[in-house]
C-alpha cells in the first residue's frame, strides 16, 4: 500500500466493485465509461455494456471511449443498434445497472446534470450539457449507481434542477409515478461511498476513503448526513489495480 | 428518377435553409454536420430553431455564438473536449436563447413520432423530473388509457429540413452510413417536412448503393441536396474516415470560453474561409499536415461475413403441379 493515488482513481476502482460479473450495465458519458473499462479488465469480464449511442458489446472496446457514441465502442462490437435499441431495453426492464454521473445530488439521490442556479431566472442559471439519458436511465434501470465528485455545492439539500429521479421526495414517490427501476443504490464520491436507507430512502455514508474522515465528509456535504453505525474505511487500491486503470487512460483524459 | 442533387455547400444552404426554419441537427458525438454548421454561420442565417437528441463537438455552441439560433429542443449539447457549452450558457443567461430540455429517449421518441406520423409518443423517462415542469411544449404526463397509470408522452418533432453527415451518398440522394446508428438521424431525416441536406465523404454510383441496400440510411426521395464534402464532420469524427479532433475541439472551446475573443474564431475559421475545402487547407497550414494525418483511424476492421442478397425467382413454379395428398383431395 502506497497511498500514492488520486481520489478520482480510488473513486473509479471502488465504483467498479459495485458491478457484478454478468450484469447488463448502461453507462453514461464521462467517468462511467472508464469504470466499465476497468471492471471489464478485472473482475467483471462478462458484463454487457450498453451506451446511449446504441453500442451493445460483450467485450472491452479496443481503446478508451471518450464519448458514448465513440467509434471505439462500435469497433468489434456486438451491434451498432442506435439509441432507440438501448433505451428500449432500459424501458423493457433489461438493464441491471444504470450508471450515471452528475453535477449535484441530494439526500434522496436525485441528480442534476442540467445546470445550477434558478432556471426561472435565466441570468442566474449556468447550463451544463443537459440531462442527456440520465433521466431515462434513472427511471428504468433496476438499480442506479452514481459517481459524483464531492464538495458542498454538489452534495446539496435540494438539487437546483432535477434531471434524473432518485427517490424524489421520499418513500412511495417512485411507485406513484409507476417507475420501472428500484432507484439509487450506491453513490461513490471522491471522498466516500453512500447507500440508501430502505425505509426513509435517505442517503447515508457507508465508507470513507483513506485520508478522509466522517467529519471532513460532513463538512463537504450541505445536508445533514446520516452515517452508518459500522462506517468503515475503504480499502486502498493495489498497485496492480492502479496500473490497469492508468493503462486504460494513458493521457489522463478522465483521470486528470 | 434521375435527378442529380449534387451541389455545393453554399448552394445547398442558401437554397434550402430559410430564416426561421426548424432544423433537425444530426450526428451525436460523431458524424456531426460541422461543414453545414460553418456554412450556416457563413451565410448568417438567423432565427433558427433546433431539434436534436444530443450533440457534441461544439457545433451548436458555435451556431449560438454566431447568433443563428433562437431556440433549441434537445437533451444534451456540449463541446465535451472543452467540458462546457460556453456560448450556450451565456446566451441563455442573456435571454438570447430559449432552451426546451428533454431526455435523450424523450428526444428519440419525439423524432420517432415525427417519423411515424403520429402526434405524440409515450416514453418512460422524464417523469418525476423538472423537465416536465419547465418543458410542457414537448413533454406531458397523461394517464395510460389502458391501465390508468401515469406515463410521459412527448410531442412529435418534425423539422423543416434535416442536416446530416454521412460516409457516402449517390447523386440521387441515397444516403449510406455505417458503424454507429447514433440516435436519431434516420427518424429526424425521414420525419422532416421539406427534406434532407446531406454532406458526404464520398459520392458513389447508385448501383453501388443498390448492391447493399441494408446500409441505406435515407432513401433518395427524402433528399434535397447532396454535398460532396470530405472532412465534413471535422472536428467531430466520421467512422472509418477520421477520429474526433480532441485538440481542435479544445482549441475552439478556449475561444468560446471568453465572449470577447469569440469573434476572432468566427472571423478566422468561418467568415474568413470561402468553403469547407479552404477551411481544411487553413487547418493544414496552421497545424501542419501531420495534424490531419493524426486523425486517420486504425483501419482493417472490415466485415468478415460475405453477404448475398440473392432472391428466389417465382418462375420456377411454372409447370410444377400443385402439391396435394389424400386429405386435401378428400
Amino acid at each position: 500500500m502506497t497511498g500514492n493515488f488520486k481520489p478520482t482513481e480510488l473513486m473509479v476502482i471502488r465504483c467498479a466493485q459495485e458491478i457484478i460479473d454478468g450484469e447488463v450495465v448502461f453507462a453514461g458519458v464521462g467517468l462511467p465509461l472508464l469504470v466499465i473499462g476497468f471492471a471489464m479488465a478485472t473482475h467483471a469480464k462478462n458484463i454487457i455494456l450498453f451506451t446511449e449511442g446504441g453500442s451493445i458489446r460483450a467485450t472491452p472496446p479496443p481503446g478508451l471511449a471518450i464519448t458514448v457514441d465513440d467509434p471505439a465502442l462500435f469497433c468489434k462490437g456486438d451491434g451498432t443498434f442506435g439509441m432507440l435499441a438501448t433505451m428500449a431495453a432500459l424501458q423493457r426492464g433489461e438493464v441491471d445497472v444504470a450508471f450515471i454521473g452528475g453535477a449535484q445530488i441530494d439526500k434522496y439521490g436525485n441528480i442534476n446534470s442540467t445546470g445550477v442556479g434558478n432556471w426561472n431566472k435565466p441570468e442566474t442559471f449556468t447550463y451544463f450539457a443537459g440531462s442527456g439519458g440520465a433521466s431515462d436511465m434513472a427511471a428504468c434501470g433496476k438499480r442506479i449507481l452514481a459517481i459524483i465528485p464531492q464538495d458542498p455545492k454538489r452534495f446539496v439539500e435540494r438539487v437546483d434542477y432535477l434531471s434524473a429521479p432518485g427517490f424524489l421526495d421520499g418513500p412511495g414517490a417512485r411507485e406513484r409515478l409507476d417507475m420501472q427501476g428500484n432507484g439509487p443504490s450506491v453513490v461513490v464520491s471522491t471522498m466516500g461511498v453512500y447507500k440508501f436507507d430502505s425505509h426513509t430512502k435517505e442517503m447515508y455514508l457507508s465508507e470513507y476513503f483513506p485520508g478522509q474522515s466522517v467529519e471532513k465528509i460532513r463538512a463537504n456535504c450541505s445536508f445533514d448526513l446520516d452515517v452508518a453505525h459500522d462506517v468503515k474505511e475503504t480499502e486502498e487500491p493495489s498497485e496492480d489495480e492502479l496500473t490497469i486503470l492508468r493503462d486504460l487512460d494513458p493521457t489522463s483524459f478522465y483521470l486528470s | 428518377m434521375s435527378v442529380d442533387k449534387r451541389m455545393t455547400l453554399k448552394e445547398a444552404v442558401s437554397k434550402f435553409i430559410l430564416e426561421g426554419d426548424t432544423l433537425y441537427y444530426g450526428g451525436f458525438q460523431i458524424m456531426v454536420p460541422m461543414a453545414l454548421t460553418y456554412e450556416i454561420i457563413r451565410q448568417r442565417k438567423k432565427h433558427l430553431n433546433i431539434l436534436s437528441t444530443s450533440t457534441d463537438a461544439g457545433g451548436l455552441d458555435l451556431l449560438v455564438a454566431a447568433g443563428c439560433i433562437d431556440e433549441m429542443h434537445l437533451a444534451w449539447a456540449m463541446n465535451w473536449c472543452a467540458r462546457a457549452p460556453h456560448a450556450i450558457q451565456r446566451a441563455f443567461q442573456d435571454g438570447e436563447l430559449k432552451r426546451h430540455d428533454i431526455s435523450n429517449f424523450g428526444a428519440t421518441g419525439a423524432l420517432m413520432a415525427g417519423y411515424l406520423g403520429v402526434p405524440f409518443f409515450p416514453v418512460r423517462g422524464n417523469i418525476g423530473t423538472d423537465v416536465v415542469k419547465y418543458n410542457s411544449a414537448d413533454v406531458r404526463i397523461i394517464d395510460d388509457p389502458f391501465t390508468g397509470k401515469p406515463i410521459t408522452v412527448v410531442r412529435a418533432w418534425r423539422a423543416d429540413v434535416a442536416l446530416i453527415h454521412a460516409q457516402r451518398a449517390d447523386h440521387l440522394g441515397n444516403v449510406v452510413a455505417w458503424g454507429t446508428h447514433g440516435n436519431g438521424d434516420q427518424h429526424g431525416a425521414m420525419g422532416s417536412k421539406r427534406g434532407v441536406i446531406v454532406t458526404a465523404e464520398e459520392i458513389v454510383d447508385p448501383e453501388m448503393v443498390r448492391s447493399d441496400p441494408d446500409r441505406t440510411l435515407i432513401p433518395y426521395y427524402k433528399t434535397l441536396a447532396v454535398v460532396p464534402c470530405p472532412w465534413g464532420a471535422h472536428p467531430s469524427a466520421c467512422r472509418g474516415f477520421y477520429g474526433l479532433d480532441v485538440r481542435f475541439a479544445q482549441y475552439q472551446g478556449k475561444y468560446m470560453k471568453k465572449k470577447e475573443i469569440v469573434p476572432h474564431f468566427l472571423n478566422e475559421w468561418i467568415y474568413g474561409v470561402k468553403d469547407h475545402k479552404a477551411y481544411i487547407q487553413k487547418y493544414v497550414n496552421t497545424f501542419g499536415q501531420e495534424a490531419l494525418e493524426r486523425l486517420k483511424p486504425i483501419l482493417g476492421f472490415k466485415p468478415q461475413m460475405e453477404v448475398d442478397y440473392g432472391y428466389h425467382d417465382p418462375n420456377i413454379w411454372e409447370g410444377v403441379p400443385p402439391y396435394t395428398d389424400m386429405h386435401i383431395r378428400g
